[in-house]
């Protein structure tokens, strides 16, 4: 996405000949953002890491060094904690397939619109259900979709239903808060790539003799490809390290990673176990990256 | 191989007229360019006749049936873009067997002619390579193989040269022309370049302002200029101000100023008194060797511009200034700047235009 290759620029620039960060201080304007990035991301990372591998101490955050594996073992062993791995996994998967699978056409909408003022307005949609803070829309989720909620009521009060659809706590309720929350995203992330790909290859197709939908399942979503990958890994990120919308569209009921460590950690002070759940979590999300260059390599020959 | 007929085309966009009218007529085999400045609606033309655009109005006959009705992919026209388009996620070989494989035509074949294909634009070996690895020359023959290889009613091309750089340019040039005579395909070629026009077409188009202003072959385009803005796109020109002072089928008397008045062609409708441009070529203006059949003039020197093969005077004649420019050969004499000369030239070599 946009972070690499402005970091590349960054890097590349000393090189150029241009002002070297050493010799013109260059390097004091970084500083602060170091210092921060230090402080507030290094060494809490790095204490997560040291507790995680320590001798469990309920109700101890400090590392003490004792190099134990305990807490990896408790992990391994106890089925709710690997299950709650794998359910993590699930749910963000299938939350990224479904934001993909929603987000794709709308993208594709709001990239294709010529007249500006639809444009506008279309992303003005898309950036204001970003605007509300995600609490409060999962709130209004909830009285969509509670026991007593519009849809249940409504369909209850016309006796459609007996009894009402379990559509919250559960884990197809914390799948719909989960893309409601990641859409935007999927979306804004998508807009450019589809904007990027030129109208030319799509009408190159049609003149080659491929139908509408042949010239964008042959050549708009392959270009697109890359773009879409990136949504989903987004929203896997986000979705698998949630803890609001499991707490809250869960209702303490689908014990996703982050609900176990807030529960360990708030509720039994087990700060090294509660690390340990952390620690597991990060790596899902870098393997999520892995498996992400592997299947854009593999879908896009290696095409950057 | 097809005739292609635009009947009255018309298109709008938010009420702003790209093409106004346009009727052509396109023989089958023929080179046909579209030629004009940005803006001119040459590509909303062409675009029409690819299907990617609706015309308002008017009709598209390809062999006498309308194919306005039509999507792209129905219509069997081959199209090379001015980016080439080459998709960038295939190689060369599923590039060209595109459009094959849409007609769902047998492997086999498909092989075979994709083989054939890239012999014709001379790429052999070149079935592997994705876009990224092709120089803009090779991808513009891919775009072309990849569109021949369909055998297309009527190939389109827009602006195609106009991302390569200068030498290809010449060299592409004279290669689509041949290709497209050896194959006989009937072309509509877009361009805002004059030479590429001059140079390929069978017939130009010149378009200006959403309408074509005159259609005609190349050396009638060039000295035959329908109005003033034909002769001002294409070549330099000296346009002189002028006023006619009697006129007579074909022919009018013109004041130039300083009391000087000649003669020169006039197409029909120009009357005494009216004011009007007198067209002529810089190429046209003798500096010496003229004859009593031609118009002389005593003229000034101004500037010399030493361009090689050229030579650029820069002359005041009749109080108005113009150009000249004159092959730059051992045995002819050079003028000095300040000298007096006279300039000739022959009467059926310019023309008197109404200013618009």
């Amino acid at each position: 996405m946009t972070i690499a290759p402005a970091a590349a620029q960054v890097a590349s620039r000393p090189q150029r000949g241009a002002p070297g960060l050493g010799r013109n201080r260059l390097w004091l304007l970084v500083a602060p953002m170091a210092a921060f990035f230090a402080l507030f991301f290094l060494a809490p990372v790095l204490s997560l890491l040291a507790d995680a591998f320590d001798k469990p101490r309920p109700g101890s955050v400090a590392p003490h060094g004792e190099f134990v594996l305990t807490n990896f073992q408790r992990f391994f062993h106890l089925a709710q904690y690997y299950n709650s791995a794998l359910l993590t996994i699930e749910i963000s998967v299938v939350s990224s397939i479904v934001a993909a699978i929603l987000g794709y056409p709308l993208a594709f909408v709001i990239a294709k619109i010529e007249r500006p003022a639809w444009n506008t307005l279309l992303m003005i949609l898309v950036l204001a259900s970003m605007q509300l803070d995600g609490v409060i829309r999962l709130y209004g989720m909830m009285v969509l979709l509670g026991d007593n909620g519009l849809i249940n009521g409504t369909l209850i009060r016309w006796h459609y239903l007996e009894k009402p659809l379990p559509l919250m706590y559960n884990t197809f309720g914390v799948i719909v808060g989960t893309v409601q929350i990641t859409l935007p995203f999927m979306v804004l992330s998508l807009i450019g790539v589809i904007r990027s790909i030129h109208p030319s290859f799509e009408e190159a197709a049609r003149s080659l003799g491929a139908s509408r939908w042949r010239a964008f399942r042959d050549i708009t979503l392959p270009l697109t490809m890359p773009g879409l990958l990136a949504g989903m890994l987004l929203v896997f990120a986000l979705a698998s390290s949630s803890y609001v919308v499991a707490a809250l569209m869960g209702g303490w009921k689908v014990w996703t990673l982050p609900i176990h460590i807030f529960e360990r950690i708030s509720n039994s002070g087990q700060w090294q176990f509660g690390a340990a759940l952390s620690t597991i979590l990060f790596l899902i999300n870098i393997s999520a990256v892995f498996v992400y260059q592997i299947v854009s390599a593999r879908l896009t020959g290696g095409r950057t | 191989m097809a005739v292609v007929e635009l009947v009255g085309l018309t298109k709008a966009y938010n009420g702003a007229i790209a093409v106004s009218d346009v009727n052509l007529k396109i023989a089958s085999g023929e080179f046909f360019s579209l030629l004009g400045p940005s803006g001119c609606g040459k590509t909303t033309t062409l675009r029409m006749v690819a299907g990617f655009v609706t015309p308002d109005q008017g009709q598209i006959l390809i062999d006498g049936g309308d194919i306005v009705d039509q999507p792209p992919e129905k219509r069997d026209i081959g199209i090379v873009f001015q980016n080439y388009a080459i998709f960038p996620h295939m190689n060369v070989a599923d590039n060209i067997a595109f459009g094959l494989r849409m007609r769902k035509v047998d492997k086999a074949t498909i092989e075979r002619r994709v083989r054939e294909a890239l012999k014709q634009v001379g790429l052999v070996g070149y079935e592997r390579r994705f876009q990224r690895e092709l120089s803009g020359g090779e991808q513009q023959r891919v775009a072309l193989a990849r569109v021949l290889v369909t055998q297309p009613r009527i190939l389109l091309l827009d602006e195609p040269l106009s991302a390569l750089d200068k030498n290809l340019r010449e060299e592409m040039k004279f290669w689509i022309k041949g290709l497209q005579k050896q194959l006989g395909i009937t072309t509509i070629y877009v361009t805002h370049d004059q030479s590429e026009a001059l140079t390929m077409s069978d017939r130009i188009g010149v378009m200006n302002k959403a309408r074509v202003v005159q259609i005609g072959a190349p050396t009638e385009i060039y000295e035959r200029p329908a109005d003033l803005f034909v002769t001002t796109f294409i070549g330099h020109s000296n346009l002189l101000d002028a006023t006619v002072k009697e006129s007579r089928g074909g022919s009018v008397g013109l004041a130039l100023g300083d009391g000087i008045t000649i003669a020169a062609p006039a197409r029909s409708g120009l009357i005494a008194g009216q004011r009007v441009k007198l067209v002529i070529r810089p190429e046209n203006i003798l500096l010496d060797g003229g004859d009593d059949s031609m118009v002389r003039l005593p003229a000034r020197i101004d500037a010399k511009v030493y361009q090689g093969a050229l030579i650029r005077y820069q002359l005041v004649a009749a109080g108005q200034p113009l150009v000249a420019e004159v092959q730059n050969q051992a045995q002819k004499a050079q003028y000095e700047v300040g000298g007096s000369v006279t300039i000739f030239w022959r009467p059926e070599s310019t023309e008197a235009l109404p200013i618009e």
